[in-house]
Protein backbone atom coordinates (compact mmCIF):
# COMPACT_ATOMS: atom_id res chain seq x y z
CA UNK A 1 0.00 0.00 0.00
CA UNK A 2 0.81 3.39 -0.57
CA UNK A 3 0.34 6.46 1.09
CA UNK A 4 -2.85 7.91 -0.80
CA UNK A 5 -2.99 11.11 -2.45
CA UNK A 6 -3.18 14.11 0.11
CA UNK A 7 -2.48 12.06 3.21
CA UNK A 8 0.57 13.75 4.62
CA UNK A 9 0.16 17.09 5.53
CA UNK A 10 2.02 19.88 3.34
CA UNK A 11 5.49 20.04 5.42
CA UNK A 12 5.52 16.87 5.69
CA UNK A 13 5.36 16.23 1.91
CA UNK A 14 8.29 18.80 1.25
CA UNK A 15 10.47 17.58 3.12
CA UNK A 16 9.86 13.82 2.10
CA UNK A 17 10.44 15.65 -1.75
CA UNK A 18 13.50 16.53 -0.02
CA UNK A 19 14.85 13.65 1.31
CA UNK A 20 14.68 11.36 -1.73
CA UNK A 21 15.37 14.03 -3.99
CA UNK A 22 19.26 12.50 -3.58
CA UNK A 23 18.88 9.23 -4.36
CA UNK A 24 16.94 9.55 -7.37
CA UNK A 25 19.42 12.26 -8.63
CA UNK A 26 22.10 9.92 -8.25
CA UNK A 27 20.14 7.33 -9.81
CA UNK A 28 19.52 9.72 -12.69
CA UNK A 29 23.12 10.45 -13.11
CA UNK A 30 24.46 6.83 -13.07
CA UNK A 31 21.35 6.10 -15.77
CA UNK A 32 22.71 9.24 -17.63
CA UNK A 33 26.04 7.62 -17.67
CA UNK A 34 24.53 4.19 -18.61
CA UNK A 35 22.97 5.69 -21.64
CA UNK A 36 25.92 7.51 -22.56
CA UNK A 37 28.55 4.03 -22.76
CA UNK A 38 25.65 1.88 -24.20
CA UNK A 39 22.19 3.77 -25.73
CA UNK A 40 20.66 0.06 -26.04
CA UNK A 41 20.22 -0.13 -22.19
CA UNK A 42 17.47 2.58 -22.88
CA UNK A 43 15.56 0.31 -24.10
CA UNK A 44 15.72 -2.70 -21.56
CA UNK A 45 15.57 0.27 -18.50
CA UNK A 46 12.16 1.15 -19.96
CA UNK A 47 10.95 -2.67 -19.75
CA UNK A 48 12.43 -3.08 -16.76
CA UNK A 49 10.29 0.06 -15.22
CA UNK A 50 7.47 -1.52 -17.20
CA UNK A 51 7.80 -4.92 -15.97
CA UNK A 52 7.91 -3.39 -12.48
CA UNK A 53 4.81 -1.75 -12.98
CA UNK A 54 3.14 -4.50 -14.38
CA UNK A 55 4.26 -6.73 -11.48
CA UNK A 56 2.33 -4.68 -9.10
CA UNK A 57 -0.51 -5.22 -10.91
CA UNK A 58 -0.54 -9.40 -10.44
CA UNK A 59 -2.34 -10.27 -7.17
CA UNK A 60 -0.47 -12.85 -4.85
CA UNK A 61 -2.21 -14.75 -2.24
CA UNK A 62 -1.26 -15.04 0.88
CA UNK A 63 -2.26 -16.80 4.43
CA UNK A 64 -4.89 -14.76 5.42
CA UNK A 65 -6.66 -15.17 2.44
CA UNK A 66 -6.45 -11.16 1.34
CA UNK A 67 -4.59 -10.62 -1.85
CA UNK A 68 -1.61 -8.44 -2.13
CA UNK A 69 0.51 -7.31 -4.84
CA UNK A 70 4.42 -8.10 -5.00
CA UNK A 71 6.74 -4.95 -4.75
CA UNK A 72 9.06 -6.18 -6.84
CA UNK A 73 11.94 -4.05 -4.94
CA UNK A 74 13.82 -6.97 -4.04
CA UNK A 75 13.90 -8.73 -7.46
CA UNK A 76 15.02 -5.35 -9.08
CA UNK A 77 17.27 -4.50 -6.58
CA UNK A 78 19.35 -7.53 -6.71
CA UNK A 79 19.50 -7.36 -10.32
CA UNK A 80 19.70 -4.01 -10.78
CA UNK A 81 21.54 -2.62 -7.98
CA UNK A 82 19.60 -0.26 -5.66
CA UNK A 83 20.81 3.15 -7.33
CA UNK A 84 18.69 2.52 -10.61
CA UNK A 85 16.36 1.28 -8.90
CA UNK A 86 15.50 4.57 -7.08
CA UNK A 87 14.51 6.29 -10.58
CA UNK A 88 12.71 3.15 -11.72
CA UNK A 89 11.17 3.52 -8.53
CA UNK A 90 9.63 6.93 -9.21
CA UNK A 91 8.55 6.00 -12.64
CA UNK A 92 6.63 3.39 -11.66
CA UNK A 93 4.87 5.21 -8.56
CA UNK A 94 4.05 7.95 -10.68
CA UNK A 95 2.37 5.29 -13.32
CA UNK A 96 0.64 4.14 -10.45
CA UNK A 97 -0.60 7.57 -9.16
CA UNK A 98 -1.51 8.47 -12.86
CA UNK A 99 -3.30 5.01 -13.97
CA UNK A 100 -4.64 3.31 -11.13
CA UNK A 101 -4.96 5.89 -8.58
CA UNK A 102 -2.59 4.47 -6.08
CA UNK A 103 -0.48 6.64 -3.77
CA UNK A 104 -0.38 10.63 -5.27
CA UNK A 105 1.60 12.97 -6.18
CA UNK A 106 1.82 15.27 -3.07
CA UNK A 107 2.73 11.79 -1.57
CA UNK A 108 5.52 10.85 -4.51
CA UNK A 109 7.88 11.94 -2.03
CA UNK A 110 7.62 9.80 1.40
CA UNK A 111 6.01 6.69 -0.96
CA UNK A 112 9.76 7.18 -2.94
CA UNK A 113 11.78 7.06 -0.08
CA UNK A 114 9.86 3.91 1.12
CA UNK A 115 9.22 1.86 -1.70
CA UNK A 116 12.47 3.21 -4.00
CA UNK A 117 15.54 4.08 -0.97
CA UNK A 118 14.71 2.30 2.10
CA UNK A 119 13.25 -0.83 0.26
CA UNK A 120 15.58 -1.50 -2.53
CA UNK A 121 18.81 -0.27 -0.45
CA UNK A 122 17.63 -2.85 2.72
CA UNK A 123 16.87 -6.05 -0.10
CA UNK A 124 20.53 -5.14 -1.57
CA UNK A 125 22.29 -4.93 2.09
CA UNK A 126 20.79 -8.37 2.90
CA UNK A 127 21.41 -9.97 -0.25
CA UNK A 128 24.80 -8.61 -0.10
CA UNK A 129 25.50 -9.62 3.72
CA UNK A 130 23.85 -13.09 3.17
CA UNK A 131 25.96 -13.98 0.01
CA UNK A 132 29.04 -12.53 2.28
CA UNK A 133 28.12 -15.48 4.94
CA UNK A 134 28.05 -17.83 2.66
CA UNK A 135 24.21 -18.58 2.61
CA UNK A 136 23.04 -20.33 -0.84
CA UNK A 137 21.64 -17.67 -3.36
CA UNK A 138 18.26 -19.08 -2.67
CA UNK A 139 17.85 -18.48 1.25
CA UNK A 140 19.79 -14.89 0.33
CA UNK A 141 16.98 -13.93 -2.14
CA UNK A 142 14.36 -15.01 -0.24
CA UNK A 143 15.94 -13.04 2.91
CA UNK A 144 16.56 -10.22 0.56
CA UNK A 145 13.45 -9.98 -0.83
CA UNK A 146 10.70 -10.85 2.33
CA UNK A 147 12.69 -8.07 4.70
CA UNK A 148 12.99 -5.36 1.82
CA UNK A 149 9.69 -5.90 1.49
CA UNK A 150 8.78 -6.00 4.91
CA UNK A 151 11.08 -2.99 5.25
CA UNK A 152 9.45 -0.67 3.15
CA UNK A 153 6.05 -1.12 4.78
CA UNK A 154 7.54 -0.38 8.55
CA UNK A 155 8.50 2.63 6.85
CA UNK A 156 5.75 3.73 5.39
CA UNK A 157 4.22 2.92 8.94
CA UNK A 158 6.93 5.03 10.59
CA UNK A 159 6.06 7.80 8.29
CA UNK A 160 2.57 8.02 8.45
CA UNK A 161 3.18 8.30 12.76
CA UNK A 162 5.43 10.99 12.42
CA UNK A 163 2.46 12.91 10.62
CA UNK A 164 -0.18 11.44 13.13
CA UNK A 165 1.39 11.08 16.46
CA UNK A 166 -0.82 9.33 19.13
CA UNK A 167 -2.15 11.61 21.46
CA UNK A 168 -0.93 10.08 24.70
CA UNK A 169 1.66 7.38 23.53
CA UNK A 170 3.15 10.18 20.94
CA UNK A 171 5.32 8.34 17.69
CA UNK A 172 6.18 5.27 18.99
CA UNK A 173 2.56 4.23 19.96
CA UNK A 174 1.49 5.53 17.16
CA UNK A 175 3.99 3.58 15.13
CA UNK A 176 2.47 0.27 16.54
CA UNK A 177 -1.00 1.50 15.44
CA UNK A 178 -0.42 2.36 11.60
CA UNK A 179 2.42 -0.77 11.76
CA UNK A 180 -0.51 -3.09 13.18
CA UNK A 181 -3.21 -1.73 9.85
CA UNK A 182 -0.05 -2.14 7.06
CA UNK A 183 3.20 -3.75 7.96
CA UNK A 184 1.91 -6.91 10.58
CA UNK A 185 -0.83 -7.79 7.53
CA UNK A 186 2.34 -7.56 5.64
CA UNK A 187 4.48 -10.24 7.16
CA UNK A 188 2.59 -12.87 5.14
CA UNK A 189 2.73 -11.26 2.04
CA UNK A 190 6.43 -10.57 2.66
CA UNK A 191 6.56 -13.98 3.11
CA UNK A 192 4.83 -14.62 -0.16
CA UNK A 193 7.10 -12.09 -2.12
CA UNK A 194 10.05 -13.84 -0.82
CA UNK A 195 9.38 -16.92 -1.67
CA UNK A 196 7.87 -15.50 -5.19
CA UNK A 197 10.59 -14.23 -5.87
CA UNK A 198 13.56 -16.97 -5.36
CA UNK A 199 10.66 -19.05 -7.75
CA UNK A 200 11.68 -16.65 -10.01
CA UNK A 201 15.19 -15.98 -10.04
CA UNK A 202 15.42 -20.19 -10.24
CA UNK A 203 12.95 -20.34 -13.11
CA UNK A 204 15.32 -17.30 -14.40
CA UNK A 205 18.43 -18.41 -13.59
CA UNK A 206 18.02 -22.37 -13.81
CA UNK A 207 20.87 -23.47 -15.65
CA UNK A 208 23.48 -21.28 -14.30
CA UNK A 209 25.56 -22.39 -11.89
CA UNK A 210 24.68 -20.81 -8.41
CA UNK A 211 27.72 -17.78 -8.17
CA UNK A 212 26.69 -15.95 -11.49
CA UNK A 213 22.97 -16.51 -11.37
CA UNK A 214 22.54 -12.95 -11.17
CA UNK A 215 24.88 -11.63 -13.08
CA UNK A 216 23.44 -13.61 -16.27
CA UNK A 217 20.43 -11.77 -15.56
CA UNK A 218 21.54 -8.34 -15.22
CA UNK A 219 23.03 -7.89 -18.88
CA UNK A 220 23.68 -4.38 -19.68
CA UNK A 221 22.69 -2.63 -17.21
CA UNK A 222 25.49 -3.75 -14.52
CA UNK B 1 -4.19 -4.59 -15.90
CA UNK B 2 -7.42 -3.30 -17.12
CA UNK B 3 -7.70 -0.54 -15.13
CA UNK B 4 -4.84 1.39 -15.94
CA UNK B 5 -5.64 0.59 -19.69
CA UNK B 6 -9.34 2.01 -18.36
CA UNK B 7 -7.87 5.53 -17.14
CA UNK B 8 -5.10 5.68 -20.15
CA UNK B 9 -8.21 5.19 -22.60
CA UNK B 10 -10.69 7.50 -20.55
CA UNK B 11 -8.00 10.07 -20.27
CA UNK B 12 -7.14 9.43 -24.29
CA UNK B 13 -10.56 9.96 -25.48
CA UNK B 14 -11.78 12.73 -23.05
CA UNK B 15 -13.55 15.96 -23.95
CA UNK B 16 -10.52 18.13 -22.43
CA UNK B 17 -8.23 15.73 -24.36
CA UNK B 18 -7.37 18.83 -26.51
CA UNK B 19 -6.86 21.29 -24.23
CA UNK B 20 -2.83 22.61 -23.34
CA UNK B 21 -1.61 20.44 -21.05
CA UNK B 22 -0.34 24.23 -18.97
CA UNK B 23 -3.77 24.43 -18.51
CA UNK B 24 -5.16 21.59 -17.61
CA UNK B 25 -1.40 21.12 -15.10
CA UNK B 26 -2.50 24.36 -13.54
CA UNK B 27 -6.10 23.51 -12.84
CA UNK B 28 -4.98 20.05 -11.57
CA UNK B 29 -1.97 20.54 -9.58
CA UNK B 30 -2.50 23.89 -8.30
CA UNK B 31 -5.94 22.71 -6.58
CA UNK B 32 -4.00 20.26 -5.34
CA UNK B 33 -1.45 22.28 -3.44
CA UNK B 34 -4.52 24.41 -2.45
CA UNK B 35 -5.93 20.81 -1.03
CA UNK B 36 -2.97 19.80 0.75
CA UNK B 37 -1.88 23.64 2.13
CA UNK B 38 -5.30 24.90 3.16
CA UNK B 39 -6.72 24.18 6.42
CA UNK B 40 -9.11 21.01 5.83
CA UNK B 41 -12.73 22.70 6.97
CA UNK B 42 -13.24 24.59 5.08
CA UNK B 43 -10.70 25.04 2.70
CA UNK B 44 -9.98 21.45 0.96
CA UNK B 45 -14.10 20.97 0.92
CA UNK B 46 -14.11 24.41 -1.57
CA UNK B 47 -11.24 22.92 -3.21
CA UNK B 48 -12.82 19.72 -3.43
CA UNK B 49 -16.20 20.61 -4.53
CA UNK B 50 -14.41 22.94 -7.20
CA UNK B 51 -12.43 20.14 -8.60
CA UNK B 52 -16.03 17.98 -9.08
CA UNK B 53 -17.70 20.42 -10.43
CA UNK B 54 -14.69 21.32 -13.54
CA UNK B 55 -14.63 17.35 -13.71
CA UNK B 56 -17.89 16.35 -13.97
CA UNK B 57 -19.60 20.04 -14.95
CA UNK B 58 -16.38 20.64 -17.72
CA UNK B 59 -14.81 17.64 -18.90
CA UNK B 60 -17.63 15.62 -18.58
CA UNK B 61 -15.71 12.16 -16.61
CA UNK B 62 -18.34 9.29 -16.44
CA UNK B 63 -19.25 9.31 -12.64
CA UNK B 64 -19.13 5.57 -12.79
CA UNK B 65 -15.81 5.48 -14.56
CA UNK B 66 -14.74 7.71 -11.76
CA UNK B 67 -15.95 6.29 -9.02
CA UNK B 68 -14.23 2.89 -10.33
CA UNK B 69 -10.80 4.58 -10.29
CA UNK B 70 -11.86 6.21 -6.93
CA UNK B 71 -12.56 2.98 -4.93
CA UNK B 72 -8.51 1.55 -4.16
CA UNK B 73 -7.74 5.47 -2.18
CA UNK B 74 -11.02 5.19 -0.16
CA UNK B 75 -9.79 1.88 0.92
CA UNK B 76 -6.65 3.33 2.23
CA UNK B 77 -8.63 5.75 4.00
CA UNK B 78 -10.79 3.46 5.59
CA UNK B 79 -7.93 1.56 6.88
CA UNK B 80 -5.85 4.99 7.90
CA UNK B 81 -8.67 6.53 9.84
CA UNK B 82 -9.14 3.63 12.39
CA UNK B 83 -5.59 4.47 13.62
CA UNK B 84 -6.67 7.82 14.08
CA UNK B 85 -10.02 7.11 15.99
CA UNK B 86 -7.78 5.25 18.55
CA UNK B 87 -4.93 5.82 21.26
CA UNK B 88 -2.42 3.29 23.23
CA UNK B 89 -2.74 4.75 26.62
CA UNK B 90 -1.55 3.11 29.92
CA UNK B 91 -4.44 0.77 29.58
CA UNK B 92 -4.14 -0.15 25.80
CA UNK B 93 -6.07 0.71 23.45
CA UNK B 94 -8.48 3.13 23.48
CA UNK B 95 -11.15 5.56 21.14
CA UNK B 96 -8.70 8.85 21.19
CA UNK B 97 -10.78 11.75 22.48
CA UNK B 98 -11.26 14.06 19.22
CA UNK B 99 -9.69 10.91 16.86
CA UNK B 100 -13.29 11.25 14.91
CA UNK B 101 -13.07 14.47 13.70
CA UNK B 102 -9.24 14.47 13.13
CA UNK B 103 -10.43 11.50 11.13
CA UNK B 104 -13.17 13.52 9.38
CA UNK B 105 -10.57 16.27 8.42
CA UNK B 106 -8.42 14.39 7.05
CA UNK B 107 -10.46 12.35 4.96
CA UNK B 108 -12.15 15.75 3.66
CA UNK B 109 -7.95 16.60 2.38
CA UNK B 110 -7.67 13.02 1.06
CA UNK B 111 -10.85 13.21 -0.71
CA UNK B 112 -9.86 16.73 -2.20
CA UNK B 113 -6.56 16.01 -3.00
CA UNK B 114 -7.65 12.59 -4.90
CA UNK B 115 -10.13 14.81 -6.91
CA UNK B 116 -7.42 16.97 -8.48
CA UNK B 117 -5.55 14.09 -8.73
CA UNK B 118 -8.18 12.10 -10.83
CA UNK B 119 -8.95 15.11 -12.61
CA UNK B 120 -5.34 14.72 -13.87
CA UNK B 121 -5.37 11.40 -14.92
CA UNK B 122 -8.88 11.41 -16.57
CA UNK B 123 -8.48 14.07 -18.60
CA UNK B 124 -4.31 13.99 -19.60
CA UNK B 125 -2.88 11.24 -21.03
CA UNK B 126 -0.12 10.40 -18.92
CA UNK B 127 1.94 10.74 -21.96
CA UNK B 128 1.14 14.42 -22.58
CA UNK B 129 2.19 15.25 -18.55
CA UNK B 130 5.58 13.70 -19.03
CA UNK B 131 6.24 15.57 -22.18
CA UNK B 132 5.91 18.35 -19.81
CA UNK B 133 8.36 17.68 -17.78
CA UNK B 134 11.13 17.83 -20.35
CA UNK B 135 9.88 21.76 -20.20
CA UNK B 136 10.47 21.60 -16.26
CA UNK B 137 14.14 20.75 -16.29
CA UNK B 138 13.83 17.13 -15.44
CA UNK B 139 17.00 15.52 -17.58
CA UNK B 140 15.78 13.90 -21.54
CA UNK B 141 16.94 10.81 -20.76
CA UNK B 142 15.12 10.13 -17.85
CA UNK B 143 11.68 11.90 -19.71
CA UNK B 144 12.88 9.25 -22.92
CA UNK B 145 13.04 6.80 -20.68
CA UNK B 146 10.05 7.29 -18.85
CA UNK B 147 8.01 8.06 -22.13
CA UNK B 148 9.40 4.42 -23.23
CA UNK B 149 8.59 3.11 -20.04
CA UNK B 150 4.66 4.42 -20.67
CA UNK B 151 4.75 2.53 -24.11
CA UNK B 152 5.72 -0.84 -22.85
CA UNK B 153 3.35 -0.77 -19.81
CA UNK B 154 0.46 -2.05 -22.03
CA UNK B 155 2.59 -3.98 -24.15
CA UNK B 156 4.03 -6.38 -21.17
CA UNK B 157 0.85 -6.01 -19.21
CA UNK B 158 -1.55 -7.73 -22.14
CA UNK B 159 1.16 -10.17 -22.24
CA UNK B 160 0.66 -11.25 -18.33
CA UNK B 161 -3.00 -10.99 -19.03
CA UNK B 162 -2.31 -13.36 -21.42
CA UNK B 163 -0.13 -15.37 -19.17
CA UNK B 164 -2.50 -15.53 -16.62
CA UNK B 165 -6.30 -16.78 -18.62
CA UNK B 166 -3.58 -19.75 -19.68
CA UNK B 167 -2.73 -20.91 -16.69
CA UNK B 168 -6.47 -20.67 -14.99
CA UNK B 169 -7.92 -21.96 -17.89
CA UNK B 170 -5.02 -25.41 -17.02
CA UNK B 171 -6.12 -25.16 -12.89
CA UNK B 172 -3.12 -22.88 -12.41
CA UNK B 173 -4.63 -20.95 -10.07
CA UNK B 174 -6.80 -23.66 -8.26
CA UNK B 175 -5.11 -24.05 -5.11
CA UNK B 176 -3.10 -21.30 -2.78
CA UNK B 177 0.03 -23.10 -3.53
CA UNK B 178 -0.38 -23.58 -7.35
CA UNK B 179 -1.38 -19.83 -7.20
CA UNK B 180 1.99 -18.68 -5.46
CA UNK B 181 3.98 -20.95 -8.05
CA UNK B 182 1.93 -20.00 -11.28
CA UNK B 183 2.53 -16.40 -9.97
CA UNK B 184 5.99 -17.01 -10.09
CA UNK B 185 6.02 -18.52 -13.10
CA UNK B 186 4.41 -15.76 -14.98
CA UNK B 187 6.61 -13.04 -13.84
CA UNK B 188 9.92 -15.09 -14.64
CA UNK B 189 8.68 -15.80 -18.00
CA UNK B 190 7.72 -12.12 -18.29
CA UNK B 191 11.13 -10.46 -17.63
CA UNK B 192 12.83 -12.67 -20.59
CA UNK B 193 10.19 -11.80 -22.74
CA UNK B 194 10.17 -8.02 -22.03
CA UNK B 195 13.69 -7.37 -22.36
CA UNK B 196 13.58 -9.49 -25.58
CA UNK B 197 11.23 -7.32 -26.68
CA UNK B 198 13.10 -4.29 -25.56
CA UNK B 199 16.29 -5.69 -27.66
CA UNK B 200 14.83 -6.33 -31.02
CA UNK B 201 12.82 -3.14 -30.79
CA UNK B 202 16.17 -1.20 -30.11
CA UNK B 203 17.72 -3.30 -32.85
CA UNK B 204 15.18 -2.63 -35.61
CA UNK B 205 14.79 1.27 -34.50
CA UNK B 206 18.94 1.60 -34.60
CA UNK B 207 18.83 0.24 -37.84
CA UNK B 208 16.51 3.09 -38.73
CA UNK B 209 18.93 5.49 -37.69
CA UNK B 210 17.20 6.06 -34.29
CA UNK B 211 19.26 8.87 -32.20
CA UNK B 212 17.57 8.15 -28.89
CA UNK B 213 14.30 10.91 -28.64
CA UNK B 214 10.82 10.24 -29.41
CA UNK B 215 9.35 13.11 -31.47
CA UNK B 216 5.97 12.58 -31.94
CA UNK B 217 3.27 15.27 -33.57
CA UNK B 218 1.35 16.81 -31.05
CA UNK B 219 -1.64 19.36 -31.99
CA UNK B 220 -2.44 20.18 -29.08
CA UNK B 221 -2.80 24.68 -29.00
CA UNK B 222 -0.58 26.69 -26.80
CA UNK B 223 -2.07 27.62 -23.29
CA UNK B 224 -4.32 30.55 -23.58
CA UNK B 225 -3.51 33.56 -21.33
CA UNK B 226 -6.92 34.42 -20.63
CA UNK B 227 -7.81 30.93 -19.72
CA UNK B 228 -4.65 30.53 -17.24
CA UNK B 229 -5.83 34.21 -16.01
CA UNK B 230 -9.20 32.34 -15.06
CA UNK B 231 -7.85 29.62 -13.44
CA UNK B 232 -5.61 31.79 -11.21
CA UNK B 233 -8.21 33.92 -10.11
CA UNK B 234 -10.78 31.27 -9.68
CA UNK B 235 -7.44 29.53 -7.13
CA UNK B 236 -6.75 32.94 -5.66
CA UNK B 237 -10.42 32.89 -5.05
CA UNK B 238 -10.90 29.73 -3.48
CA UNK B 239 -7.49 30.18 -1.11
CA UNK B 240 -8.74 33.69 0.12
CA UNK B 241 -12.32 31.88 1.06
CA UNK B 242 -10.61 28.99 2.32
CA UNK B 243 -8.11 30.88 4.80
CA UNK B 244 -10.80 33.50 5.59
CA UNK B 245 -13.51 31.25 6.56
CA UNK B 246 -11.47 28.97 8.52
Amino acid sequence: MHIMEGYLPASHCAAWYAASAPFVVAGALRIRKIVRERPEARMILAASGAFAFVLSALKIPSVTGSCSHPTGTGLGAVIFGPSVMAVLGVLVLLFQALLLAHGGLTTLGANTFSMAVVGPWVAYAIWRLGRGLGLSVALSIFLAAALGDLATYVFTSVQLALAYPDPTSGIVGAVAKFGGIFAVTQIPLAIAEGILTVVVIDALAGKTADADKVGVLAGEIR
Amino acid sequence: MSLSSMVDRAASLSRWRNRPVAEKACLGLGFLILAVSLPPWPGAALVGGAMLVITFAGARVPFRLWATVAVLPVGFLAAGSVALMLQIGPDGLAPAPGGVAAAGLLTLRALAATSCLLFLALTTPATDLLSGLRRLGVPVEVVEIALLTYRFVFLIGDTAVAMTHAQRARLGHSTRRRRLRSVGLVIANLLPRALDQARRMETGLAARGWAGDMRVLSNTPRASPTALLAIFTLQVAVAAAGAWLA
